[in-house]
């Protein structure tokens, strides 16, 4: 008789509290994982899913200290008696934001640099690193300097540097936050292939929807710590609060049915077509450097008040590059901006902040104050507010992104996501006429993104909110223009119903049609608007 | 994430030698330009130097910003701490000696007696070309040597690996400090930030570029955290590393380390076997302030 094959993964009973902390992080969470599946963790921000897999990677309790009971076994061998380096030959971990796993300053050294530190020789590690950049579609960047990938370029590079490892367990964190649609399903796709020729993989993504189109075979909900549900996917559609994950639409919609539709009523002016733009962009046409090619190519662009503008479009389009240019943040090659008839270049940055309030996609390159509410009066003491404009203004953002009891709290010291909302919250209460937020939900969960968005949208203020988003559903509910960018062109521009409604052009955009966009097209006849899945539960 | 420098391929001869070649023969510069106070000796050095500089081809736009860097640290050693206070050249330029201006100067109305000798001014003069020699060799490496082959040639070198990755990382160190600084400086003008340096005392200075310095900072910290964390979960340190990047020397690299040798061990031979080393005023340099 022989023995049986240990499991890849095993974790038993497992808990841990940081040291930082008064409450553990994760409690009693126990799970296997076999061969070739797929395993969905998902939970709301802070749930403890970040802190089990360090648990399983080994940054616990080698780079993160605290209190550990419990176990965790690779292939039937412990964690604890592991180096980091032993265990990286089993699990391959991509980390939620890919600019902190990027080490090579060119794409193919990145892929290799798992390879090289395993000693192999340049003819054996060349095959494995060609052979991960063709599973994900990326060979032809093997030359490019990393630096100038884009978001979603960067992920993918990432994972090819862990997947040219030839890693048994893969450890995904959030793989698809910074990717457009068809890069993440792209990307699933490959996961799944991955599972299917014998890898264990576990993703954890606020996305649960997108990965329950590639059949994981477990999934985990997990909430304050501990594991709420673990079974099929079946099953996670009425185990877990709708309201905390992204469920496929119309079983939102089901689900929803017996509960009051949400209100909801942007605030934003109605729009004068005949008023002047607050945001004008005549044929703007920009590049980096005198040697580098041109990212946008003849952008024509009116913001007015009334509008809410999604900004849609590819990883590495011009998305950003644009809004920038709407701050003066970046200046035209050629073309003009004008902000109020004012062109962007007689004015400074810091005038044009009194009219555009401007979010970047990373919190951690702006926040610096003691406590979040310093953090959040900084903006409107430097707009030169009065001090009872600037509680009233701190009260109402921290109260907008539903962070009040961390006040007192040094942002630093906040998780991620946390330090995302503070870095929105930070903007809004300098209540700025012009709202331009770049990707506000990356790294959010469900819940919050889409509470703390209606929440924006219908507070008075606002003469114009334009935001990046990969989410189309996000562009789908709150927008009422959207505007897609491909290859530093707008190629559409107009309501969002006219703009979605055609798949073959979404396709080629390489944004997906979604479960929403579907139900809210089958059921336009009734509706004659595009609403959230909660609200379409009426019509159904 | 970490930034690497502004390298471009631009087909110049140096793009075609050996990264240890070249980093042997900096060294020598080097040690070559500070083993002694000699004159000549320096001279011929700062001219290898220059020569060396050219190979490169690279254009002023390329390294403004890196002679501006150095300009500073020269003003400072050269103007302030040489010929001014004359601190810099304590120990090595004897006491007294002959006075630029016996009889003083008349700065704006005002008659003052300055103190600068010759001796001072010429030891200014050496100063500037042993660092200038040093700048010249040292400065060009970020600009015209693949960041790819960094680790690589220090490994090569019979560095450590830890050690060999670690001077890598350092040099790209510089260049992502000032991204990280031009995302925050842009994140916080957004915020209606705006540098007015003329506004309030010291503290209130500090106080006003904390929301810059504070972020970069703490960005700093946390990126190194980071960058140990990918390190280790891709099996760094575990066994004797291999490189993608491939160095192979030519013939010509080999000439240069010949030559590398043979420039350090005349400096060395005449610096202290004939006794070169000490610092010395030509005559011909008396002769223009007679």
């Amino acid at each position: 008789m022989t023995d049986a094959v240990p499991l890849p993964l095993v974790v038993k009973d497992l808990s841990f509290q940081y040291h930082t902390r008064s409450t553990p992080a994760i409690q009693n969470i126990h799970l296997t994982l076999e061969p070739g599946q797929i395993m969905l963790l998902a939970g709301s921000s802070g749930c403890g899913k970040t802190t089990l897999m360090r648990c399983i990677n080994g940054l616990i309790p080698h780079s993160y200290t605290g209190e550990m009971t419990g176990d965790v076994l690779i292939h039937g061998q412990s964690v604890h008696g592991m180096g980091l380096s032993q265990i990286s030959t089993h699990i391959g971990t991509l980390l939620q934001d890919p600019e902190r796993q990027i080490l090579g300053t060119y794409v193919l050294n990145e892929v290799c640099f798992g390879l090289e530190s395993q000693g192999m020789s340049y003819m054996e590690m060349l095959p494995k690193a060609y052979k991960a950049l063709e599973r994900l579609h990326i060979l032809h960047l093997k030359d490019k300097e990393t630096f100038f990938t884009s978001g979603g370029e960067k992920q993918k590079v990432a994972l090819a540097g862990v997947l040219a490892m030839e890693p048994d367990i893969l450890l995904l964190d959030e793989p698809l936050a910074s990717l457009d649609p068809a890069s993440a399903h792209e990307a699933l796709l490959a996961f799944r292939e991955l599972a299917d020729e014998g890898l264990s993989v576990m993703i954890v993504e606020h996305r649960v929807e997108d990965v329950l189109a590639i059949h994981p075979e477990k999934v985990l909900y997990m909430d304050d710590g501990k594991i709420i549900y673990n079974g099929d996917a079946a099953g996670v559609m009425d185990a877990v609060d709708y309201s905390r994950i992204k469920l496929p639409a119309p079983v939102i919609a089901r689900r929803a049915k017996s509960h009051p539709a949400p209100h909801f009523q942007p605030t934003v002016p109605k729009i004068d077509p005949q008023s002047q733009p607050l945001v004008s962009f005549q044929n703007v046409r920009f590049q980096y450097k005198e040697d580098t090619p041109e990212v946008l190519h003849g952008i024509n662009l009116d913001i007015r008040a009334g509008e809410v503008i999604a900004i849609l479009g590819h990883n590495g389009c011009g998305k950003t590059t644009t809004v920038k240019h709407a701050l003066g943040l970046l200046k035209p090659t050629s073309g003009k901006v004008l902000l109020e008839g004012v062109d962007s270049k007689k004015s400074t940055v810091a005038t044009s902040a009194k009219t555009i309030g401007y979010v970047f996609q990373s919190p951690s390159q702006m926040l610096f104050a003691a406590t979040v509410r310093e953090e959040l009066a900084y903006g409107p003491k430097n707009l030169k507010f009065s001090p009872q404009q600037v509680e009233d203004n701190v009260n109402w953002a921290i109260e907008t992104v539903h962070l009040e009891e961390e006040l007192p709290t040094p942002p630093l010291a906040l998780s991620f996501g946390q330090q995302k909302r503070v870095s929105i919250a930070s903007v809004l209460s300098m209540r700025s006429r012009v709202l331009m937020m770049d990707e506000p939900t990356a790294g959010q969960d469900y819940w919050n993104y889409q509470s703390f968005m209606s929440t924006i949208l219908q507070t008075p203020g606002f003469d114009a909110i334009v935001f990046i988003t990969h989410d189309l559903d996000l562009a789908l509910i709150f927008a009422n223009r959207v505007v897609v960018l491909y290859g530093g062109e707008i190629v559409a521009d107009g309501h969002p119903q006219d703009i979605l409604q055609d798949e073959e052009k979404l396709n080629k955009w390489r944004l997906l049609p979604t479960s929403l966009l579907k139900l809210n097209q089958q059921l336009w006849p009734k509706t004659g608007q595009y609403l959230c899945a909660e609200a379409l539960s009426q019509f159904i | 994430m970490l930034v690497a420098w502004n390298y471009r391929y631009r087909n110049s001869p140096m793009d075609h030698i050996d990264p240890r070649a070249r980093f042997i023969f900096s060294f020598a510069v080097l040690f070559s330009a500070t083993t002694t106070w000699n004159p000549n000796i320096l001279f011929a050095v700062f001219l290898i130097a220059i020569t060396w500089y050219s190979l490169g081809r690279l254009t002023w736009k390329d390294t403004r910003l890196g002679w501006f860097m150095i300009s500073i640290m020269l003003f400072t050693m050269i103007v302030v701490n040489t010929i001014i206070t004359g601190g810099g050249a304590g120990g090595v330029v004897p006491p007294g000696g002959q006075l630029v201006w016996p009889d003083g100067v008349l700065i704006f109305g005002k008659h003052l007696n300055l103190g600068l000798t010759v001796e001072r001014l010429w030891f200014a003069v050496s100063q500037l070309m042993r660092i200038l020699s040093i700048s010249l060799v040292f400065i060009m490496i970020p600009y015209t040597m693949d960041s790819r082959a960094y680790g690589v040639t220090f490994s090569k070198l019979g560095l450590p690996d830890r050690l060999a990755y670690t001077m890598e990382l350092s040099f790209r160190f510089i260049p992502t400090l000032a991204r990280n600084f031009q995302v925050t400086l842009d994140a916080q003008r957004a915020r209606g930030f705006e540098l007015d340096a003329g506004k309030g005392n010291i503290i209130q200075k500090i106080r006003q570029v904390a929301p810059l310095l504070i972020p970069v900072t703490m960005n700093a910290i946390v990126s190194s955290e980071d960058i140990a964390n990918a390190m280790d979960l891709r099996g760094f340190g575990q066994r004797k590393r291999t490189w993608l990047y491939q160095l192979k020397f030519q013939w010509w690299d080999w000439a240069i380390i010949a030559f590398s040798i043979l420039m350090l061990a005349t400096t060395l031979l005449l610096a202290y076997r004939f006794d070169m080393r000490l610092f010395s005023v030509p005559h011909w340099w008396y002769g223009l302030f007679n």
